[in-house]
């Protein structure tokens, strides 16, 4: 479980978190939801230790953040951090340097899934094509815990429902899942679990199933409630 | 079930429990015949993948059918639809009540005697029907 308790962040003069708590577990899929700037990024940041918080705590299966996160969970940002001109296949052997946690056979079937050419060059590809790249190296590290920046922003529908199977699939086996969205819409079907976030604090958290066994209410009529009162 | 077609196509809406939608899917293609009985169902993660739906609604969905006798799953092999007659003509009977509840809900506000309402339906009803069979002979004819 990823226990985020009470977070602050300043930058400057300007708060962008103001006291975040939330869990994610295990087994399950967690969506930071919230307008540009609510915060989504900072929190996902703050996790993999990127930028150091002014106040407040961090843990992963119990155990404070530290260097040790990179092999616990894996960081997909919302754009390609790799260098420009390699070729895909290349891409394969730097993150094989990097991280102990690499799986190439796991990288090699989500190649073939997604249909991406290992000969092309990272620079060149289309922008649908950057977020499978970009999700292939993150799934690709066998560790517990998956953080992705807004995986479907900008891309065709017919992506984003490649990437949605994957979510679904096999290859996320047992790990936790964080996710990061503006745009519900894509994935109200695949999320277990929602937290509402608006000026950096957490306005709600709920279990989706729940929300609409209970009061059936879809994420979006809660969404309706929080940011339109 | 060989055509994958059946699972993605479903169009759930956002305000009911996924998992509820998932087995009234699943009896809705028993009742149809496009499940048959004893017939294997995909695993709970491919189901997910085809339905695009998460894996624990999935899993929580099978449990639910499980424990309803609907689908059987016998140490590691693949789980199937049930055969027991008894169970199948129950869904059959279920999926009518259902039905028709909504469509007295849907009249429930409209003031019309019940006699005027059996006529409506009957006539439609075979109206319908006629419409199916001239729609079947046109594709045998094409063939």
């Amino acid at each position: 479980m990823i226990e985020v308790v009470d977070i602050h962040k300043r930058y400057l003069r300007k708060k962008v978190l103001s006291g975040v708590s939330f869990t994610a577990e295990k087994g399950q899929i967690t969506c930071l939801i919230g307008i540009n700037g609510a915060g989504k990024s900072t929190i996902l940041k703050a996790i993999m230790g990127l930028i150091p918080l002014n106040s407040g705590s961090i843990r992963i299966d119990g155990e404070q953040t530290g260097k040790a996160v990179y092999e616990k969970a894996a960081f997909v940002a919302d754009h390609l951090t790799m260098p420009l001109a390699m070729k895909l296949s290349e891409g394969f052997q730097f993150m094989e340097e990097f991280y102990e946690s690499w799986d190439s056979e796991r990288a090699c079937e989500l190649m073939q899934f997604f249909k991406l050419d290992p000969k092309e060059r990272i620079g060149n590809l289309s922008k649908g094509n950057a977020a499978k790249y970009s999700l292939l190296l993150g799934l690709s590290q066998d560790t517990e815990y998956v953080l992705m920046d807004e995986p479907f922003s900008g891309i065709d529908m017919f992506s984003k429902e490649l990437i949605t199977e994957v979510f679904a699939s096999e290859l996320m086996g047992e790990r936790g899942v964080l996710l990061t969205t503006h745009e519900i819409h894509d994935m109200e079907y695949l999320i277990d679990k929602a937290v509402l976030l608006q000026d950096g604090v957490v306005r709600k958290s709920f279990n989706c199933e729940d929300m609409r066994s209970s009061e059936g209410k879809s994420v979006t009529d809660v969404m309706r409630e929080v940011y339109q009162p | 079930m060989k055509e994958s077609g059946a699972w993605t196509e479903v169009a759930f809406n956002s305000r009911d429990p996924l998992y509820l939608q998932v087995i009234r899917y699943f009896k809705e293609l028993i009742a149809t015949g496009r499940l048959q009985a004893g017939q294997v169902i995909p695993s709970r993660r491919e189901l997910g993948a085809q339905m695009k739906i998460n894996p624990n609604t999935a899993q929580r969905a099978y449990k639910e059918m499980e424990e309803q006798l609907l689908i059987i799953t016998e140490g590691n092999s693949p789980s199937r639809i049930t055969s027991d007659a008894a169970v199948l003509r129950k869904i059959r009977s279920e999926l009518l009540a259902d039905s028709v509840n909504a469509f007295l809900l849907s009249v429930r506000n409209i003031d019309i005697p019940l006699e005027e309402l059996l006529e409506l339906v009957s006539g439609k009803y075979s109206e319908m029907r006629e419409m199916d069979s001239r729609a079947d002979e046109g594709e045998t004819k094409h063939d």
